[in-house]
C-alpha cells in the first residue's frame, strides 16, 4: 500500500506542474473575460475566439517560457487520452452553455424564472466546471476562480451591477491571479540550460 | 507454523530485490519515469532534486541495465536529452514493488 500511495504522490506532482507557470489561470481569466465583453458588446462568437486563440497562444508560450525553466514531461498515452477527453467534454459544454445562452438571449424566448435566474444558473454551471478542474488537477486556486465567477452573478443578482461586468471583474482578478503566480514561477524557476553532462557520463 | 511459511517468503523475497533499483535516489527515478512516458533531464533535475552529475550517473547504471532508453538531440543549439522507461525497465520496477510489498506485509506483526 505504501508503494501505491507514493506513485499516486508523484504522479499527482506530476500533473501539478502542468499549472505551476499560471498560464492556465491567465487562460481561464481571459477566456471569461472574452465572455464578459461578448455579453458587453453582443458579439455571440467571442468567447469561441477567445478560446481558441488563447489556447494555442498559451501552448506556445509554455513552450518558450516553460519548458526551459522545469523541463518536459509527456504523460503516458493512457493519461493523454483521459486528459484530453476530459477537456474535450468540458470545452464542449463551455461552447454550448455560450451558443445556448446567445440563442436565448437573441430570440426573448425564455420563461420568467430562467430570465430572472438565468446569470445565476450560467454563472453556477460555469463555476462548477471550474471547480472540476480544480478537483481532476487538484489545484485548489481554481475553487477561488470558481467563487470569483459565481460571485459575478451573485453581484448582478443582489446588488445590481451589470452582468458582463460581473465576468470582466473576475476573468481581471483571475488574470492577475495567473500574471502573479507566473511571476513568482519565473523567480523561482531561471532558465537552466543542460550541461554536458552527457559526455560526462560516458 | 504461518510465522515459518511467511520467513520464508520474506527470506525469498528479499533475495529478489533488485538491488540497482533499490538505491532510494535510483528508485525516485524510475517512480518518475513509470508514471510517465518520456521526461527530459531537466524536469527529472527539477523534480528530484539531484545535480547534472548524479543525474547522469545514475541514469547511466539504469541505462546499463537496459531499464531506461536515453536519447540526445539539440534544440537549435542546445543539446536536450529526454529519458523513457523501457519494457524492461517497467517489468523491473513492478516486480520490486511486489517484492518489496510482500517483504513489508510478511513481516511479524509487532
Amino acid at each position: 500500500m505504501v508503494e501505491d500511495i507514493n506513485l499516486k504522490e508523484i504522479q499527482r506532482k506530476v500533473y501539478m506542474t502542468f499549472f505551476q507557470d499560471g498560464l492556465w489561470d491567465i487562460f481561464l481569466g481571459l477566456f471569461i473575460l472574452g465572455w464578459g465583453l461578448s455579453i458587453l458588446t453582443e458579439a455571440v462568437y467571442l468567447p469561441a475566439v477567445f478560446f481558441t486563440g488563447i489556447y494555442f497562444t498559451i501552448w506556445g508560450i509554455k513552450k518558450w517560457l516553460t519548458y526551459p525553466r522545469i523541463g518536459y514531461v509527456r504523460f503516458s498515452a493512457t493519461s493523454r487520452r483521459k486528459i484530453t477527453g476530459r477537456f474535450v467534454i468540458l470545452g464542449t459544454v463551455v461552447l454550448l452553455l455560450g451558443v445556448i445562452a446567445g440563442v436565448l438571449w437573441g430570440i426573448g424566448a425564455r420563461p420568467q424564472w430562467l430570465a430572472d435566474y438565468f446569470p445565476l444558473i450560467f454563472n453556477g454551471m460555469l463555476a462548477a466546471i471550474v471547480c472540476l478542474v480544480a478537483y481532476w488537477a487538484r489545484v485548489n486556486r481554481f475553487y477561488l476562480h470558481a467563487a470569483l465567477i459565481f460571485l459575478g452573478a451573485v453581484f448582478h443578482l443582489w446588488l445590481g451591477i451589470r452582468w458582463e461586468f460581473g465576468f470582466i471583474g473576475a476573468g481581471s482578478i483571475i488574470v492577475l491571479i495567473g500574471v502573479g503566480i507566473l511571476i513568482i514561477f519565473l523567480r523561482k524557476y531561471p532558465r537552466m540550460v543542460e550541461e554536458a553532462h552527457i559526455e560526462d557520463r560516458q | 507454523m504461518r510465522t515459518d511459511n511467511s520467513g520464508g517468503e520474506v527470506q525469498e523475497s528479499i533475495t529478489k530485490i533488485d538491488k540497482l533499483i533499490h538505491e532510494p535516489s535510483r528508485y525516485m527515478l524510475m517512480a518518475y519515469l513509470y508514471v510517465v512516458e518520456v521526461a527530459d533531464f531537466l524536469f527529472l533535475i527539477r523534480q528530484t532534486g539531484m545535480t547534472w552529475g548524479n543525474l547522469s550517473a545514475h541514469l547511466s547504471k539504469l541505462e546499463a541495465a537496459g531499464y531506461v532508453v536515453i536519447e540526445k538531440e539539440f534544440l537549435g543549439k542546445k543539446p536536450h536529452t529526454t529519458v523513457r522507461l523501457t519494457d524492461e525497465g517497467r517489468n523491473a520496477f513492478e516486480e520490486y514493488r511486489g517484492n518489496m510489498k510482500r517483504v513489508l506485509d510478511n513481516l511479524p506483526a509487532k
